[in-house]
């Protein structure tokens, strides 16, 4: 029974210390998941007024490579996303991913609705929360 | 202002999709929670938000889900202290090398195999926002997790529960739960101090102070409502209130100590007297609420935040197949060869490792926890839902094959008849 115990558990605990070992060199996706306070270079120039983006301006679901950006624009319009390295590219945007995860930023262009493409600045509106 | 009239039809939506589809499944002889753990699946984008987005977009607008989570969690707590309960220490006892050497095994090798398999998800489903370790380890606690009460039920309705294998199989299933929820608190300690900043030690040495206050100080004093129990044969409502309000401090002090609100109502339900009659009383008291109303609401929650097939094209099914894969090879086949080597028939062990492999709602609660506090992606949530669901129902037509009517009836004679 000694034996046993020490092949299917003290063995596979040994081999679980490996994998964590292991796991340490392995890269994911750069963290994007969590609300975003967009800050714009100028005002957006649109066809009817300004655009009406309200704080938090986008709120994004992560899974890997993959992501769901949601505009807060009144009509929660979602883009699906995919992230490439540090780049970010939806339908209506592109953007770069810079820093840490708590003090990352996303900069880049987006077209919102009649309006022309505009650079912007993402900074976290809150701690990453992807459970929502 | 909560949106009553919208909460109020969510809720009737809900209990009447949980009914009706739990009610068919218990036609397919499988308990009804499956059932409704498939009706809440069946309510969100999987189903509903995907053949009728108008409805589903009318009866479960965004702003509204999150009444729905508020009432949804403070049935798991109350659902959790129940589990607690009905956890009693003494069965562990008698059971000696085999049930140490079974139990440990369905923990260790899902374990394991869990960490093995997020070395190739972590790269495809998991961002740098949360570390490798936090999630091979979360991975492997959710991958070993065994539903109690799902296990306790299925033996129950089998006649199985006074046999060797079911008595056995309680007794894993305890350890797994208890060694399952104290690694899944670790866990999500680590994840809360590097989100909040806290130190480790600080986090750590409350929660070592709290179940130490909670079993050598607060125990002695619960043999009291079993004392007044006693008496009249019922407890006053107001002793009934100080039992909830004991939950309830119990759940804020896990949670103001940066575990869970989970973690502390399993505690006080552990640690409370465990005279049977007494516990079935409580069981009583609490269970039908719980049962009828709170947990489809929790299920409904899950299957709205779960995308089943939803987005990610073949790739995602591929993870899907291979988590269920490792997830059944981990915890069925580990326990039947560990339950074989303490020197159980085949048979035996081949039933205990099916039972070991039921993960129902315990696993959907260990999930939600893991997608609040971010550990695990969308993605990866909605995988193990299906993973869940999957290794849950497979258990009853699984058993019937391995242990048919005929046979099961023949060992349940023969346990009465020892009783006699």
């Amino acid at each position: 029974m000694a034996v046993a115990y020490l092949v299917l558990v003290g063995l596979p605990m040994l081999g679980l210390l490996g994998i964590l070992e292991a796991g340490r060199n392995i890269s994911a996706a750069l963290a994007i998941g969590g609300d975003w306070n967009l800050e714009f270079a100028a005002d957006p120039q649109c066809a009817s007024g300004s655009a009406t983006l309200r704080q938090p301006a986008l709120s994004i679901s992560q899974s890997g490579r993959e992501a769901q950006i949601t505009l807060n624009d009144g009509h929660a319009t979602t883009l699906p996303a995919i992230l490439n390295g540090n780049v970010v590219s939806a339908k209506l945007l592109t953007a770069t991913v810079t820093g840490k995860p708590e003090s990352r930023t996303i900069e880049g262009r987006i077209s919102l609705a009649g309006c022309a493409p505009v650079a912007f600045r993402a900074v976290r509106a809150s701690p990453q929360k992807r459970g929502e | 202002m909560p949106n009553l009239f919208h909460l109020v039809l969510q809720i009737a939506a809900i209990l009447m999709a949980a009914r009706v589809v739990g009610f068919l499944f218990q036609k397919i002889n499988q308990p009804q929670v499956i059932g409704e753990m498939v009706a809440g699946i069946l309510l969100g984008p999987s189903l509903l938000g995907w053949v009728a987005p108008g409805v589903s977009a009318a009866l479960f607008p965004p702003q509204s889900l999150g009444y729905l989570n508020a009432l949804s969690q403070i049935g798991l707590v109350v659902f959790m202290f129940v589990v607690g309960l009905a956890l009693d220490p003494t069965e562990l006892k008698g059971y000696g090398h085999a049930a140490v050497l079974t139990s440990h095994v369905s923990i260790v090798a899902p374990f394991c195999l869990g960490g093995l398999t997020a070395l190739y998800l972590y790269p495809r489903l998991s961002d740098d926002g949360v570390t490798f370790s936090g999630f091979a380890l979360f991975m492997g606690s959710a991958m070993s997790i065994t539903a109690f009460p799902v296990l306790a039920r299925i033996l129950s309705e089998r006649g199985l529960v006074r046999s060797r294998m079911g008595t056995l199989a309680i007794a894993c299933a305890a350890v797994d739960d208890i060694t399952g929820w104290c690694i899944l608190a670790y866990i999500v300690v680590l994840v809360r101090v590097t989100q909040a900043g806290r130190p480790a030690w600080v986090t750590m040495s409350g929660s070592l102070l709290y179940v130490l206050t909670m079993i050598f100080v607060v125990r002695r004093f619960l043999p009291a409502f079993e004392r007044a129990y006693r008496k009249r044969d019922r407890l006053s409502d107001n002793l009934v209130a100080v039992i909830v309000i004991l939950l309830l401090a119990s759940a804020l002090a896990t949670e103001w100590l940066g575990i869970h609100l989970l973690f502390g109502a399993f505690l006080m339900g552990a640690i409370m007297p465990k005279t049977p009659d007494f516990t079935r009383y409580l069981l009583h008291k609490f269970e039908s609420v719980i049962v009828v109303l709170l947990l489809p609401l929790f299920f409904a929650f899950t299957g709205l935040r779960t995308r089943i097939g939803v987005g990610g094209g073949s790739a995602v099914w591929f993870y899907s197949a291979l988590v269920i894969v490792v997830a059944i090879t981990g915890k069925l086949g580990g326990s039947m060869l560990a339950a074989r080597l303490s020197g159980m028939p085949w048979r035996d062990s081949a039933a205990l490792g099916v039972l070991m492999n039921t993960r129902g709602l315990m696993e959907l609660v260990i999930l939600n926890i893991g997608l609040d506090i971010g550990v695990i992606s969308p993605a990866m949530f909605s995988i193990m839902v299906l993973m869940a669901l999957v290794t849950t129902f497979m258990t009853t037509p699984l058993l019937e094959w391995i242990y048919p009517s005929r046979l099961l009836q023949a060992q349940v004679n023969e346990i009465h008849k020892n009783v006699a």
